[in-house]
């Protein structure tokens, strides 16, 4: 969920200029520091680009299979209580109803405010939080939860069943207008207040990312007082079970929280005992870019959520910051996504041959600056259930796709250079959504895809015009620039490629490669009624070698997020759902508060 | 004073069609480009909105109804003060501009107080000095006006923020975070306004009233200052509209930059995230601000001066 939209103003056409800017200052002010060696991701590369061992960022690749040490996931000692945590990010949520946005800021800023049932561990099994435990019935369909009796609202009320009960009603109810809680526990038929502290939901069908989505930051848990009596507050004043309670919002401004005293159910995987380090937290919205580095940089704030990828070599050289750069789990970046059911790319031959013609490891670095894992397969390499072997099945190989395309029968060119069959020449319109700061990645696809006769043109259509072209119900579209699908679940290959994820008359969905596999659907649908783990390692790898097949997409990098900060601050823990920090690890050294 | 009535009346006529023609014409260029509104709020990318999620939003923000209904219906809530509520924020139109519009009023306040006194500084210093004076001022104005305001204000930032440290980079709390973006604000609106103020004082300064004035034996400063300033100040009501505008404009790009929060800053994301019903009403806001300053400064100009009454 939540591809990060920037606004058109930060970002690109600012950043531009301001980057001469900061040049031509530089050259009149002091000299500048001597960088130390920048500590770049030194990796063996291979066709594809994708690196198959070595280090990426925090993580380590061995085989193509990206982990990151199970000491990100839990505190290995004790931090140091008090201090304030003064944060940038790029953008406002506008409101702070998780069920009711899909905003990628909830991924860390929920766990302020909320938790959830059940949080994952560090291989991302399901592993307890408010629930300490639970059972599933032997037809998939019910789940009885087994909740904490300690825990508490920050209101007062107490966390139990009814709670349970409220929240996914709450999330499910049309009124919320929920772009993404909603479809996540879509499956969710009824709940049932089994005694104060045991709750049990009934499923249509058997559907395990159940427990994955419950995980998420988007389904935490908001007071059943307050939804019941007066939702409409929940996007200024949400109350919840966190560790941290909002003091104050001001819209496009900040926020600010205090740490919540009487907190002491972290999640048992992080290994937390009692409140949260932080005394206060100081959130600023930040929208440009430059600013949000320049302010870490000069110390006026803390840390950054939002680190801009091009400033990571200034942050990798500077020993008073420290960077992380990490993959966010789920369907990596794509930058093209082909619909299948119309020429030219109804021929299976077209798409592979454009896949092996992009330069995969070029897009990573104009976008990432070095930041960013090229990719050629179409599950994130630290998602439950990667498989790597075919990671290189789409690499970059143009002699191969000039060959492929021959072989489609598209073997005379024009004037111009391009491929024709029949007097048609080879091309297709990509659309592209004006308003999405990524906006040289379509033209560097272009210009890729015209070295082997193929005309990829470019559309850019404001945000309502692409939304009705990409849902329209008969697919009127060729091909659209991608984007990425963050979900704590291998489950994601569903919501992308399976048959019923495509955009009817009555439902929105995101397989826009309208791809319709019976293999891929059977197999894909099995996971979801399966939870036996070697029949689902099974499942998804088959699954993951047929989408190397049938090619619905060009994936080009993983997605990837950057956090910044001062050395004097802690990040000993990131959230094992969203790669992020987790906010109740932070700490900050006494010293130099 | 009949046809000073009746010129106000008129004016206020006008006033009103033009609030109609911002609404009409915002919710005509917004309802042109999306057909399926409900698709714009919960379907951007990163969402997954079920039928039940869609056909409800469909119904309460009354998609469901034809076209001419919902600009009836969004009259007649224009008519009762209620905008409606935002798609983003999820609260009423009004609110979220009441929260904002504070901080953009003291933004705009200070800039334009401070772009005045800059202007009529530079102008009573420099009009009627010697060649190369003129030269060096009207040179500098030029090359400050040329610098695109987010430049401007980034230059600003680098120095007094970042490398000095005087002044903090973000936030709308206090006065140290008003003055960078005042500074910014007010330096394309001063210089514009110096030029035009420097050619009045210089005109005035010939007059045969100001002769006398030396004649008297006044110093220069009192002569400007006394005796030929007030007269240069009527271009400068009728040029504040073209301050306003530069004000209105200025705040999307000052409030972005120094991260302050505003009505620039909702327009920004409004624009961004398909807001309609927030962006007519800033859209309305901004035509209305802009016709009462107009015809307040029309009806001053008609009164002050008596030989415009009948110029109509």
């Amino acid at each position: 969920m939540s591809k990060t939209v920037f606004s058109s103003l930060s970002s690109g056409r600012i950043g531009g200029l301001v980057a001469l800017l900061m040049l031509t200052l530089a050259a009149c002010g002091d000299p500048p520091e001597t960088a130390a060696p920048p500590e770049t991701p030194a990796a063996t590369a291979n066709a594809s680009g994708a690196p198959l061992s070595g280090k990426h960022g925090d993580g380590i690749l061995v085989d193509g299979i990206l982990s990151y040490p199970a000491s990100d996931y839990h505190e290995t000692e004790a931090g140091k209580p008090g201090g304030v945590l003064r944060a940038t990010t790029a953008t406002d949520p506008g409101s702070l109803d998780i069920h009711a946005i899909s905003h990628g800021t909830i991924q860390w800023l929920g766990r302020f405010l909320f938790d959830c049932l059940v949080f994952q561990d560090e291989e991302g099994k399901t592993s307890p939080w408010l629930a300490k435990s639970w059972e599933i019935s032997p037809d998939g369909k019910t789940y009885t939860f087994h909740l904490r009796d300690d825990v508490t609202f920050s209101n007062g009320e107490k966390f139990n069943a009814e709670a349970v009960l409220v929240n996914l009603e709450h999330m499910r109810d049309p009124a919320t207008k929920s772009p993404l809680a909603a479809a996540y526990i879509a499956p969710y038929e009824k709940g049932r207040v089994v005694d104060e502290y045991t709750f049990e939901a009934t499923l249509r069908e058997p559907y395990t990312p159940f427990l994955d989505v419950l995980a998420q930051s988007w389904l935490g848990m908001i007071a059943p007082r307050q939804i019941r009596e007066d939702p409409r507050s929940i996007v200024e004043h949400p109350i919840g079970t966190g560790p941290f309670v909002l003091e104050r919002y001001v819209r496009d401004q900040g926020a600010s929280f205090v740490r919540r005293n009487d907190y002491h159910w972290a999640p048992p995987v992080v290994r937390h005992e009692g409140p949260a380090y932080l005394e206060r937290i100081q959130l600023d919205f930040v929208p440009e870019a430059i600013i949000r580095h320049s302010s870490l940089v000069s110390g006026q704030y803390d840390l950054t959520f939002d680190t801009p990828p091009q400033h990571a070599t200034d942050i990798r050289g500077d020993g008073q910051l420290k960077i992380h750069s990490r993959v966010r789990k789920g369907n990596p970046m794509a930058v093209l996504s082909f619909n299948t059911e119309r020429p030219p790319f109804d021929d299976v031959r077209v798409r592979r041959a454009i896949a092996h013609a992009i330069d995969r490891e070029g897009l990573a670095w104009i976008t990432g600056f070095g930041e960013y894992l090229p990719k050629a397969d179409y599950l994130a390499a630290n998602s439950r259930y990667y498989d790597p072997a075919f990671r290189n099945v789409l690499a970059y190989d143009v002699e191969l796709a000039n060959r492929l395309l021959d072989e489609a029968g598209w073997r005379e060119r024009d004037a111009e250079g391009y491929r024709v069959k029949d007097g048609r020449r080879l091309g297709a319109t990509q659309l592209v959504n004006e308003a999405v700061s990524t906006s040289r990645l379509p033209i560097a696809v272009r210009t890729d895809l015209g070295k082997i006769g193929f005309d990829l043109k470019i559309q850019m259509l404001t945000t309502p015009q692409i939304l009705e072209r990409r849902y329209s119900p008969d697919g009127n579209y060729e091909t659209f620039a991608g984007g990425y699908w963050h979900t704590n679940t291998p489950d994601a290959l569903y919501i992308y490629y399976h048959s019923n994820s495509i955009t009817t008359p009555k439902l929105i969905g995101q397989n826009t490669s309208r791809l319709r596999d019976p293999l891929l659907d059977e197999w894909l649908g099995a996971a979801r009624r399966t939870t036996d783990t070697a029949t689902l390692k099974e499942l998804y790898r088959k699954a993951q070698e047929r989408l190397t097949e049938l090619v619905p997409g060009v994936t080009a990098f993983e997605s990837q997020q950057t956090v910044s900060y001062r050395a004097k601050v802690h990040v000993p823990v990131f959230d094992t759902s969203h790669n992020v920090p987790f906010i109740t690890s932070i700490w900050i050294d006494p010293e130099a508060r | 004073m009949k046809s000073v009535l009746r010129r106000v009346f008129w004016r206020l006529l006008a006033s009103l069609a033009v609030c109609w023609g911002a609404a009409t014409l915002t919710f005509a260029a917004l309802h042109a480009t999306s057909k399926d509104p409900a698709l714009t709020i919960l379907g951007q990318l990163g969402s997954v909105p079920t039928p039940e999620v869609l056909a409800h939003a469909r119904h309460e923000y009354g998609f469901d109804q034809p076209l001419l209904v919902q600009y009836g219906r969004y009259l007649a809530g224009i008519a009762r003060g209620d905008l409606g509520e935002s798609w983003r924020l999820r609260i009423p139109v009004t609110q979220a501009i009441g929260e904002q519009a504070g901080a953009t009023a003291q933004l705009a306040f200070f800039g334009a107080a401070l772009a005045v006194l800059l202007a009529i500084i530079g102008a009573v210093l420099t009009a009627d000095r010697a060649h190369w004076v003129r030269g060096l001022s009207s040179g500098t104005e030029l090359v400050l006006h040329s610098i695109p305001t987010f430049v401007l204000g980034i230059l600003l930032l680098l120095v007094f923020s970042f490398k000095l440290r005087w002044l903090p980079s973000t936030g709308s709390e206090g006065w140290k975070t008003l003055i960078l973006p005042i500074v910014t604000l007010a330096i394309p609106i001063a210089t514009s306004l110096s030029q035009v103020l420097r050619q009045e004082l210089e005109h005035i300064l010939e007059q045969p009233f100001i002769i006398m004035a030396r004649a008297r034996g006044l110093s220069e400063i009192r002569v400007r200052l006394g005796h030929a300033l007030r007269h240069t100040l009527t271009p400068l009501i009728t040029l504040s509209g073209y301050i306003f505008a530069n004000l209105l404009g200025g705040a999307v790009i000052i409030e972005n930059l120094f991260s302050r929060q505003g009505i620039g800053r909702l327009m920004t994301n409004a624009v961004n995230g398909n807001d309609l019903p927030m962006v007519l009403g800033i859209t309305l806001l901004a035509a209305l601000i802009y016709v009462l300053i107009n015809s307040f400064v029309d009806v001053l100009n008609t009164i002050a001066v008596p030989r415009t009454r009948h110029c109509e």
